[in-house]
């Protein structure tokens, strides 16, 4: 409890009739990079404003650090923030822009021209001081924007799709520069993104949201292989949905007897979740499916494939594995994993 | 609760608009001096002598600049979105000239230069309200044809066999149709309601002597302002929430 | 750079093909040239003799007599007032037009601000002897306002009051002066991004700061051209003001008229063309300055 930072307690939300936020609960460590994903309307985003203090929750509480802030003003929380877009102020160039946080803290100008060099010599934009929005790229914006947040030393700094407005390139690469900056100045950090990837690579933990409620929050590797609902398997990564039956606790497929992982009280008909990597593809044994297509992705490629009932199979495996398939060719499928999740049908 | 300062503020102003328009709506239904109210005073300036003589003299001077305004500004402007683009900053200023001098200034120096033939006749005037209202028209042209990719639209109409003269016919004028539209209703509502320019030159225009003949019947008067604002503001709401831009771009689907 | 992006459309090839005037004027535009000569012959003919004329004596020769008219009474008289009433009259609109203008984007509704847009749009262009009559109606010696009032015992034109003068014209200028704002500014006000406010409040500001670094630098530019605007429509306006005031207050538009309606002063009958000078050149402050803002302003607007 000393170890978390930011501390958010039954939250509620509603819009009308809508529930945009459902007891959300949430706990960073200091120095944590957390993220909340889902897809639009999640409530990742209201999640996110009622933490600044851009918006109020019906109910619920938000904790720094010990302290109470539900109802402290968005401007006395000490939180930076980065937008999606439109982040900097137009009229202002890069070192007044960074300089606008300090300015409200009435940090002295030497000091403050100090801090301003210091943190944008750390984003890589120290030659560009006298520059304005119009004149810079979107992720030489947002460079900026982080640099505006982080060098007041906020609280906990907050990010909401700070990359979703950019090109893939530019993406992955200030994704990894957010997470080295995070790590080297230690600042505890909440990021929003729908992009699964993204919260993925860099984060420490990550929350699946999903209609205002967080779903599951974990370490991304436990995600991905221990996902506890169907949406969390789904929406992270790809996975295979195969209908079969569930008795005493083992489901049959492609002619092999697995254990099941229930997460709930499934029984009778029920959905096994497969990842695409833990089915493999092969040319000899009795063909149980016909490969549709064959998608070449570099050192790995995807296998779609059509079993004897019709269902759709998916398997990832590498290029070398797959060289001699083609549309067409009558292949066998197994599982490679010894348990299998399960959900309802 | 917070949005309280603001919704006085709009309480506020709606009374300061509305307000007179409510005291000149009562005063235009007034019978005279007698108590009673009535419409009797909309009808009175159509039953003016010289009513239809002057409302077709404005009409005639509309056509005119109309068909002035549309052969100057519309091969101008497509012109300039063809193949012109670097003259276009040269042609925002030059059409936005006339803004800057009053209409004042302008009746005095037209009195003063125009030829005479062209000063003993009323059209003078056309040619007139061509050049006041030219910041207008040029704008509401180069937004409307803004909108749509012209060169582009040309270049495939070409390339799939389409003569020049089918380009302006199938291509640019229903493109520009709207901006067209928009210039003319500009033109129609300069000339009614301008009174400075035909005053000054010594013209019955509509405008000119509607307010003449106010002077006899300050009643008769009140209920055209009264008519005439409120048909203005039922052709703008038609026009705003029936009309308006048709085509929206559509939305990609995820 | 814009014609990097402009395919090359031969238009010029297909018109000149019966052309006379291909290739005589090869620097100017050919399709250029009805316009050009149009505004010579309607705007800038008539304004350059117009010019000439101010500063031509009686006889014909040179002089500044006229000029120096201007600044003698009654004309310094009519310049200061006309002067005067296009600034006042800029203040009641723009202030009143910029909080209408917030109190406006404060509200949710859509078809509210169509509503909004569309009334604008007509109060805009109300002006001249119609909206002296409207006023008239409510404000005039006989007038329901004034009766009311009356009736309760304030009687306004017992204590001086009349809206045949200075301030009933800027009471009636009012109305049409307060659209006009709102329209220019509501553009402004909607540039001004969420992003920013909400930035400006994590980084530690209050609303007062906010409004004090971002809020007010951001709108300043449109403001400022919306009040020259306005500032150059109330000294130029004519209908209204002769409607209303004619006889009573010495306005330039009002002298220039009666002097072109042949009350003419035998000695000087130049002294209307160097009023009319005298009135491009005031104007000429204020439009110049708004052209200028508003061409920089559509640029980051528009971003």
């Amino acid at each position: 409890m000393a170890d978390n930072s930011l501390v958010v307690a039954g939250l509620t939300r509603h819009f009308g009739a809508v529930t945009a936020l459902d007891d959300f609960n949430l706990n960073v460590a200091k120095g944590e990079l957390v993220a909340l994903l889902g897809p639009s309307g999640c409530g990742k985003t209201t999640a996110l404003r009622i933490i600044a203090g851009l918006e109020k929750s019906n109910s619920g509480q938000v904790q720094l650090n010990g302290k109470n802030i539900t109802n402290d003003p968005a401007h006395v929380r000490n939180m930076g923030m980065v937008f999606q877009a439109y982040s900097l102020f137009p009229h202002l160039n890069v070192t007044e822009n960074v300089a606008f946080g300090l300015k409200m803290r009435k940090i002295s100008k030497s000091v403050r021209e100090k801090k301003i060099n210091a943190i944008l010599e750390l984003v890589g934009l120290d030659h560009h001081h006298k520059r304005f929005a119009h004149q810079l790229s979107g992720g030489q914006q947002q460079r900026v924007a982080l640099a505006r947040a982080l060098v007041i030393e906020p609280e906990v700094l907050l990010l909401d799709e700070p990359l979703s407005a950019l090109d893939a390139q530019v993406r992955t690469n200030l994704r990894e520069e957010i997470r080295r900056l995070q790590l080297e100045l230690g600042t505890t950090t909440l990021f929003v993104t729908h992009d699964q990837e993204e919260a993925m690579a860099i984060s420490d933990r990550v929350g699946v949201m999903n209609k205002g409620k967080l779903e599951q929050i974990d370490t991304p590797d436990t995600l991905y292989n221990k996902p506890a609902t169907e949406f969390v398997g789904t929406f992270v990564g790809t996975m295979n949905h195969l209908h079969t039956k569930l008795s005493d606790g083992k489901i049959s497929l492609f002619g092999q007897s697995l254990d099941a992982m229930k997460s709930g009280n499934e029984s009778g008909n029920v959905i096994a979740l497969i990842r695409p990597e833990a089915i493999t593809v092969k040319t000899d044994g009795e063909s149980n499916a016909t490969v549709v297509t064959r998608s070449f992705l570099g050192a790995s490629s995807r296998v779609t494939c059509r079993t004897v009932d019709g269902t759709l199979v998916e398997a990832l495996m590498t290029s070398a594995a797959t060289g001699d398939l083609h549309p067409g060719s009558q292949v066998q499928l197994q599982i490679l994993s010894k348990e299998v999740l399960v959900t309802n049908v | 609760m917070k949005n309280l300062g603001s919704k006085m503020i709009l309480v506020l102003t709606g009374i300061f608009i509305f307000f007179p328009l409510y005291a000149a709506t009562e005063f235009s239904m007034r019978n005279g001096a007698e108590k009673t109210h009535g419409l009797n005073a909309y009808r009175w300036i159509f039953e003016q002598s010289g009513f239809s003589e002057n409302l077709l003299i404005t009409a005639r001077i509309t056509v005119l600049a109309v068909v002035l305004n549309l052969l100057i500004m519309v091969p101008t402007v497509t012109w300039l979105h063809l193949s012109g683009q670097r003259y276009k900053r040269l042609v925002e200023i030059l059409t936005i000239l006339p803004l800057i001098i009053p209409v004042v200034a302008l009746a005095t120096g037209a009195q003063l230069a125009l030829p005479e033939f062209l000063q003993n006749s009323v059209y003078e005037l056309s040619f007139m309200y061509v050049v006041v209202a030219m910041p207008y028209t040029y704008r509401a042209l180069d937004i409307g044809l803004s909108g749509h990719p012209l060169a582009t639209l040309t270049n495939a109409a070409r390339n799939l066999g389409a003569s020049w003269l089918r380009v302006l016919t199938n291509v640019i004028v229903p493109t520009i149709r709207p901006s067209i539209l928009a210039a003319l209703f500009l033109m129609v509502a300069l000339s009614l309601g301008e009174f400075t320019l035909a005053q000054l030159l010594h013209w019955s225009t509509f405008p000119v002597w509607v307010t003449n003949a106010s002077q006899q019947n300050i009643i008769g008067a009140t209920a055209l302002a009264v008519g005439s604002l409120f048909f203005a503001w039922i052709l703008l709401f038609g026009f705003t929430f029936f009309g308006g831009k048709k085509s929206n771009t559509v939305q990609e689907e995820a | 750079m814009k014609q990097a992006t402009n395919p090359n459309v031969d238009v010029k090839g297909a018109l000149s093909k019966g052309g006379a005037f291909h290739g005589f004027l090869s620097n100017f535009p050919t399709p250029l040239i009805p316009l050009f000569i149009f505004l010579s012959i309607f705007f800038m003919w008539p304004i350059g003799a117009l010019t000439g004329n101010a500063f031509k004596s009686n006889e014909g020769a040179f002089t500044l007599a006229n000029i120096n008219l201007l600044f003698q009474d009654p004309y310094r008289l009519a310049f200061k007032n006309s002067i005067t009433l296009g600034f006042i009259s800029a203040v009641v609109g723009a202030i009143p037009g910029l909080l209408i203008a917030i109190a406006i984007e404060k509200q949710g509704s859509q078809t509210f601000k169509k509503f909004v847009a569309s009334i604008s749009g007509v109060l805009a262009n109300t002006g001249g002897v119609p909206l002296a009559f409207m006023f008239l109606a409510a404000f005039g010696p006989a007038g329901l306002v004034i009766s009311a009032l009356k009736s309760i015992g304030l009687d306004l034109y017992g204590l001086g009051f009349t809206l045949f003068s200075f301030t009933g014209l800027v009471i009636v200028y009012a109305y049409f002066q307060i659209p006009i704002m709102v329209i220019v500014i509501t553009p402004a006000l909607t540039a001004l991004r969420s992003e920013w406010k909400d930035s400006a409040a994590s980084l530690g500001a209050s609303k007062v700061q906010y409004w004090a670094r971002v809020g007010i630098p951001l709108l300043l530019p449109s403001f400022i051209a919306c009040f020259l605007l306005l500032f150059a429509s109330a000294f130029s306006a004519f209908a209204t003001a002769r409607a209303l005031t004619v006889g009573n207050i010495a306005l330039v538009p009002l002298q220039i008229g009666s002097l072109i309606d042949g009350n003419v002063t035998v000695n000087q009958f130049n002294l209307g063309y160097a009023l009319a000078f005298g009135m491009i050149v005031v104007s000429l402050f204020a439009m110049i300055p708004y052209i200028w803002i508003q061409s920089r302003t559509a640029k980051w607007q528009n971003k």
